[in-house]
């Protein structure tokens, strides 16, 4: 199997197993309670935050959650303040984020939806025009998971330093995180979301980074786990494998390794000319499209050859678009035949040059049928 | 002792065969109750459930409400037709401060007081016993029902609960229910199971033009269907060969006609294999290209020695939407995934077709080869009424 689809998730590392393992059979021991054993765990844990922190370059808190829908919800909800506050995000937030945008402007809230670029970069310049003394929060997301766009999020940042300095900045890093080699401190981010199966971690875990914990509030009540923040015994097993992956993840030689993969299937695919390659941001993520052909037919006839690729959170209807791509301004035909190429360190020179031929011959074989 | 009288509609009209339906409808009836614990007994022009655990009286009429060929169920008390048994039970009832009336029916002619004069008198203790009701005949806020059947039992009661209507299923034959996925092919199967007819399924798939999910979804219609049909064995043919070829091969205004017109022959050579005797597909006049009356003439035209049933053709989208929600096949039949006829869809598809035309279209094309593998790649599902994750 020649596994593409590393955006939607990735193989779970086997050493990520056994530590998962280790948590849920020996040191299974609720972190609340009071014995050694306890205590022990608890400790592990806490050495998880510092390894996050460590990894993310900045001094915070970490808050563990299920996931990135979890921690954006937790980001954004936490942070509302009631009043004449305002909400910006941009046109390509994930669903975990535009949706509660959506929520806040249902609510009566004043929200501002910042355009993307050709690029896939937000517009910077409308990002400036929309944001003042009234924005409680600015969401931009790290890398797009559609298109790989890195947005700058220095750029960014200086924009709210200049406009609107008391905003929150909350960015979701759920496609940068070990992936890209950078220090969040650079930038002044206050909340920053991150997913452990996006790296090779199990499913069902993540965290929020948090500056300052006064910017937030608990929007869900329990125990008072995680400083109140977030209730419920902690996902210690999911939590220690994360930490495994975290630390096993070469950041810096994964990233050029996973180039040079990227590079190869650009030059495989641009052997066809019809193909059209979006290659802006992160090498992980290679959105192409195929004129002519329905993404989702195309992904499907791979599956075939055992490729799999992904459509991302495109269009399963002639009806519905991609929010994400029409804002970038790709038409209704374009959105319909775009496909996600995400790679991981995983796979071979080799795999990537046979998927490189087979996608470009069923490509031709589809067009042919239904041209 | 309580129990649920129910009544069957149409069977009255039925000549010297009726026992045949009759029998038809009790055999349903105890499918339809499987796994409950109950007795059923005919007495002339009703059945009667008895033993039902009184907990599962909701459950039962539920399930009964989905027997087809029942036309009206009333949950009531069964008392020896006795006059002063019968007094004795009305004398009880309560229904203080609201207008009432009684309704007597005597089946039982030996029964020593008619009808009207027992409702005046059942009505004078009522209201005795509840000094500020009243009797509205025309607008009665409750209704006191007296069956009093030759059986020698009256059954009391207050309500009437609607159920299908039409003729035990099995009594009209079995059918072959083109599915596609859309609204209106669940709602065609339905409607010919109400008039007795059982059917088998057959859903056309274009893999990989059209995704897995959409089987799944054809699978989960089929499985509501079973609420009503029992279990149901659905026909999976791949049409992805026919689509190409006739893309390919034919002008692109014909795509859909000829595409349905070796549909039709599949189905019928289904029909011929598994002995079924009808087709029965989801059209309605008009509503789409394929929908109108040449269109359907020239798809109808391949179809030997059966009828092709369209119960929907004289209905609006509207009446249909209407029965699909109250089969549950909606919400499924609105998901969002293609199914085989939006895939190579023309942009201006042939409205008035022409059998000499599509016959001139058909002969680029090795219809009988193609028909022929479709039928070898047919694949079969049994699907059981049981519940699981798609209910």
């Amino acid at each position: 199997m020649i596994y593409l689809d590393n955006a939607a998730t990735t193989r779970m590392y086997e050493g990520a197993v056994d530590v998962y393992k280790k948590y849920a059979c020996q040191s299974f021991y609720n972190m609340s309670a009071g014995y050694n054993k306890a205590i022990e765990v608890a400790k592990d844990i806490d050495e998880t935050r510092n390894l996050i922190l460590k990894k993310l370059g900045v001094r915070g808190y970490i808050i563990f959650t299920s996931g990135a829908t979890e921690s954006n919800n937790l980001a954004i909800y936490g942070s509302k303040r009631n009043g004449k506050w305002e909400y910006v995000f941009s046109e390509g937030e994930h669903p975990s984020v535009y949706n509660v945008a959506t929520d806040l402007q249902n609510q009566g809230f004043v929200v501002h939806f910042v355009r993307l670029k050709e690029n896939g970069q937000i517009d910077y310049e409308q990002l400036q025009n929309v944001i003042n003394e009234r924005t409680r929060l600015i969401s931009v997301m790290h890398v797009s998971n559609e298109t790989g766009a890195i947005n700058d999020l220095k750029r960014v940042d200086l924009i709210r330093q200049k406009f609107s300095p008391k905003a929150l900045l909350h960015v979701d890093g759920v496609q940068a995180f070990c992936k890209l080699d950078y220090k969040i401190g650079d930038y002044n981010i206050d909340l920053y979301t991150i997913s452990s199966h996006k790296f090779h971690g199990p499913k069902g875990v993540g965290a929020l980074y948090v500056k300052n914990l006064n910017a937030l509030k608990n929007i869900t009540f329990g125990g008072g786990q995680e400083k109140g923040y977030r209730s419920g015994t902690e996902n210690t097993s999911g939590i220690m494998a994360m930490g495994y992956a975290i630390s096993h993840f070469n950041t810096k030689d994964n990233y050029n390794y996973v180039e040079q993969l990227k590079n190869l299937l650009k030059e495989q695919l641009s052997v066809d000319k019809k193909i059209k390659i979006f290659d802006v941001g992160s090498p992980y993520i290679l959105s192409v499209t195929f004129p002519g052909v329905n993404g989702e037919t195309l992904m499907r006839a791979l599956q075939d050859y055992d490729i799999l690729v992904g459509n991302g959170s495109a269009c399963s209807t002639r009806k519905a678009g991609n929010r994400v791509l029409e804002s970038m301004g790709y038409n209704l035909n374009e959105i319909k035949s775009h496909v996600r190429i995400s790679f991981s360190e995983e796979l071979s020179l080799k795999e990537i040059d046979f998927a490189g031929k087979k996608i470009v011959e069923v490509y031709n074989n589809i067009l042919e049928k239904v041209k | 002792m309580k129990v649920l009288l129910l009544r069957f509609g149409e069977l009255y009209l039925k000549g010297h065969n009726r026992y045949v339906f009759e029998n038809m409808l009790i055999h349903n009836i105890k499918n339809m109750l499987a796994g409950e614990d109950f007795r059923i007994s005919k007495t002339f022009g009703r059945y009667v459930v008895t033993d039902y655990r009184e907990e599962r009286e909701i459950e039962l009429i539920e399930k009964l409400k989905r027997v087809f060929g029942l036309y009206s169920l009333s949950p009531a008390d069964e008392v020896d037709s006795d006059v002063e048994k019968i007094e004795d039970y009305i004398s009880k009832i309560k229904c203080e401060g609201e207008s009432f009336k009684v309704f007597v029916k005597r089946a039982d002619k030996s029964f020593p007081i008619s009808s009207m004069e027992f409702a005046k008198k059942l009505g004078e203790i009522v209201l005795n016993n509840n000094k500020n009701s009243y009797v509205d005949l025309y607008n009665p806020e409750h209704e006191i029902y007296v069956d009093i059947r030759i059986n020698k039992k009256a059954y009391i009661f207050d309500k009437i609960i609607k159920c299908q209507g039409g003729l035990p299923l099995g009594s009209s034959g079995k059918g072959l229910l083109l599915l596609s996925g859309g609204i209106d092919s669940p709602v065609a199967g339905f409607l010919m199971a109400r008039r007795g007819m059982m059917f088998e399924a057959l859903h056309f798939h274009s893999y990989p033009y059209t995704s897995e999910l959409a089987k799944d979804k054809v699978i989960t219609l089929a499985k509501h269907l079973t609420n009503y049909v029992g279990n149901l064995r659905l026909h999976i043919v791949s049409f992805t060969k026919v689509q190409e070829e006739i893309h390919k091969r034919c002008k692109s205004e014909f795509m859909i006609t000829i595409m349905r017109r070796i549909m039709m022959r599949v189905a019928n050579k289904i029909c011929e294999k598994y002995n079924l005797g009808a087709i029965i597909t989801g059209e309605s006049l008009g509503q789409v290209a394929s929908q109108t009356m040449q269109s359907m003439t020239v798809t109808g035209s391949v179809v030997k020695d059966i009828p092709i049933f369209r119960p929907c053709l004289a209905m609006d989208k509207e009446e249909i939407i209407q029965i699909s929600k109250s089969i549950n096949t909606y919400d499924t039949s609105i998901l969002p995934y293609e199914d085989c006829c939006t895939v190579f869809l023309p942009k201006n598809p042939v409205i008035k077709p022409t059998i000499k035309q599509a016959l001139g279209e058909e002969q680029y094309l090795n219809v009988d080869a193609l028909v022929e593998e479709c039928l070898e790649k047919e694949e079969i599902l049994e699907v059981s009424s049981e519940f699981d994750n798609r209910d």
